[in-house]
């Protein structure tokens, strides 16, 4: 059962456009994209980079890592594989940004994750 | 049009799995053949130098697996060399004699490691497909000393590969400072500062006179001494195959050459990737190495030929992963010595990015660690949006807010 974390203010959002929090002790990544705020994993499927760190262009969120840019409404990668989870959002009308305790969609693997440097 | 057109890629790397992709997402109905000559379908080859080569494993190596192939009608033939395209007849001629039906083609044959003449054997290699990964790989042991000719990007992330697997790293160029050719002096002194501090040595500022190959080493003589190490890796840069665009009569220079849509002198055959010498809108012709150019430009030619006619026109980018920092650069073979030079952020802390500014246009960018600065700098190119040195300095001002002050603006 899904519960709601009190995560952020909108105001907190409303110049950089996002923002990183942590729900169940998962880094999630918080985008205000069009006055809408979306809750994306905030480890990037590809290398693991934070996607926080990156970019919101044309309503797309762009990873600093490699430049993969995510739909942030299906976590889905264009043209690349994997996806992120997405979380539920809800914003009160006091402008408290709360994020579900379940994702909505789950986080698929790359594949392409850093496999350990063997150094024996 | 009576019947489904056949499309044959030459050449089984990124452009033909970018290319299978493309054209399946937008329509295309016909038949794909992919016909390479190395043994194994299409693989991510920048992993050769990087988590193939320092790490192991294959996760995330193969770039089209079977069952897809097989639901999209992609037929891959491995280990078949190419003769030429007969574009008269419609068809691909392999070497063995036989031949494929093509009513269109993608060359992308892409290139081949330049060799020193003489410096040959089981000590010297190259880089450029699964199995010279996989062979140096089995050097890299600790207590090896490995050397590496050219400090490129190849070069040296081969030096922190063979640091990674506990090998030593001694790296060999002719120029004082690495990838400073490439990224910028201040870029290339931090990244070489990183490679020192993780043990990588340097023998830079002088030519090499001399390598000798002998069964316990190979010795590379310079100006202020010589150097003994158990294997040489090879990185000055790559050849393109043409080979297959001459036989089939095509315009050739340095590379095929193509129009900036990616088409060659004959209509129905197109080249992307390492082997094309693209007419950039931007920058006129030029043949990239960036594998990110390979999948942008198959990715435009498979519109083309869906029935979208697309130009490849985005500012070259590429990126490179050495130890655990990220460096990426974005129209950097655009820019001329009178450009002025930005530097944001601290560099030397390997955490900065450098702008070249032109006429107060952003026109190429290059970061360590901060790919959201490159993310920014290729909406500042591609919309030509005027921007100040000093704003780009001050960490004050957030980058994307000068793409927003463009929105109020329009």
């Amino acid at each position: 059962m899904s519960e709601w974390v009190h995560v952020a203010e909108l105001k907190e959002l409303t110049r950089r456009k996002k923002k990183q929090v942590t729900v169940e002790g998962t880094p999630v990544a918080l985008f205000l994209i069009d006055e809408e705020v979306f809750a994306l994993d905030d480890v990037c499927v590809h290398k693991e980079r934070f996607l926080s760190k990156g970019t919101v262009l044309d309503g797309q969120v762009i990873c600093p890592g490699h430049q993969w840019k995510f739909d942030p409404r299906t976590g889905r990668p264009e043209d690349q594989p994997g996806c992120q989870a997405t979380w539920p959002v809800m914003v009160t009308e006091e402008g408290a940004v709360l994020v579900g305790t379940t994702p909505v969609s789950p986080r698929e693997s790359s594949g392409l994750e850093d496999v350990p440097a063997v150094t024996s | 049009m009576t019947a489904e057109q056949t499309l044959v890629v030459v050449g089984a790397g990124h452009v033909a799995a970018s290319l299978s992709r493309a054209l399946r997402r937008r329509g295309f109905a016909g038949p794909v053949v992919l016909i390479g000559d190395e043994p194994t379908g299409p693989y991510q080859r920048p992993m050769l130098s990087k988590e193939r080569l320092g790490g192991s494993g294959d996760s995330g190596l193969w770039l089209l697996d079977g069952e897809w192939c097989e639901a999209n009608d992609v037929t891959l033939r491995t280990g078949s060399p190419v003769e030429r395209v007969d574009a008269a007849t419609a068809s691909v001629v392999l070497t063995d004699g036989s031949s494929v039906p093509a009513d269109l083609v993608v060359l992308a044959t892409g290139g081949r490691p330049r060799r020193l003449p003489g410096v040959e054997g089981d000590r010297v290699h190259t880089i450029r497909t699964l199995a010279d990964s996989d062979r140096l790989r089995e050097r890299l042991v600790p207590g090896a000393r490995i050397g590496v000719l050219g400090g490129g990007f190849l070069g040296t992330e081969v030096a922190a590969a063979a640091r990674a697997r506990g090998a030593e790293a001694v790296v060999f160029d002719r120029d004082p400072l690495i990838l400073a050719r490439g990224l910028g002096a201040d870029i290339g002194a931090a990244v070489q500062a990183l490679h020192a501090d993780r043990g990588v040595q340097f023998r830079l500022g002088q030519p090499i006179e001399s390598i000798e190959v002998t069964a316990d080493g190979v010795t590379l003589t310079r100006p202020s001494g010589t150097e003994v190490v158990d294997e040489l890796v090879v990185c000055i840069g790559i050849e393109p195959n043409v080979e297959v665009a001459v036989r089939s009569g095509l315009v050739t220079g340095n590379g095929v050459e193509t129009d900036a849509a990616g088409r060659t002198s004959i209509p129905t055959v197109f080249a992307a990737g390492d082997v094309a010498a693209h007419d950039h809108p931007r920058y006129g012709r030029v043949r990239v190495e960036h594998v990110d150019v390979a999948q942008q430009q198959a990715a435009a030619i498979a519109r083309t030929v869906a029935g979208k006619p697309a130009t490849f026109a985005d500012p070259h980018w590429f990126w490179t992963d050495q130890y655990d920092v990220n460096i990426q650069g974005l129209g950097l073979g655009g820019i001329r010595p009178t450009d002025e030079m930005v530097t944001r952020g601290d560099l030397s802390a390997l955490d900065g990015t450098v702008f070249w500014l032109r006429d107060g246009v952003v026109v190429a960018a290059a970061t360590v660690e901060r790919g959201e600065d490159v993310s920014v700098a290729r909406e500042l190119i591609d919309l030509e949006i005027p921007v100040r040195a000093d704003q780009l300095a001050d960490e004050g001002v957030e980058l994307d807010e000068l793409l927003d002050a463009e929105e109020v603006n329009a």
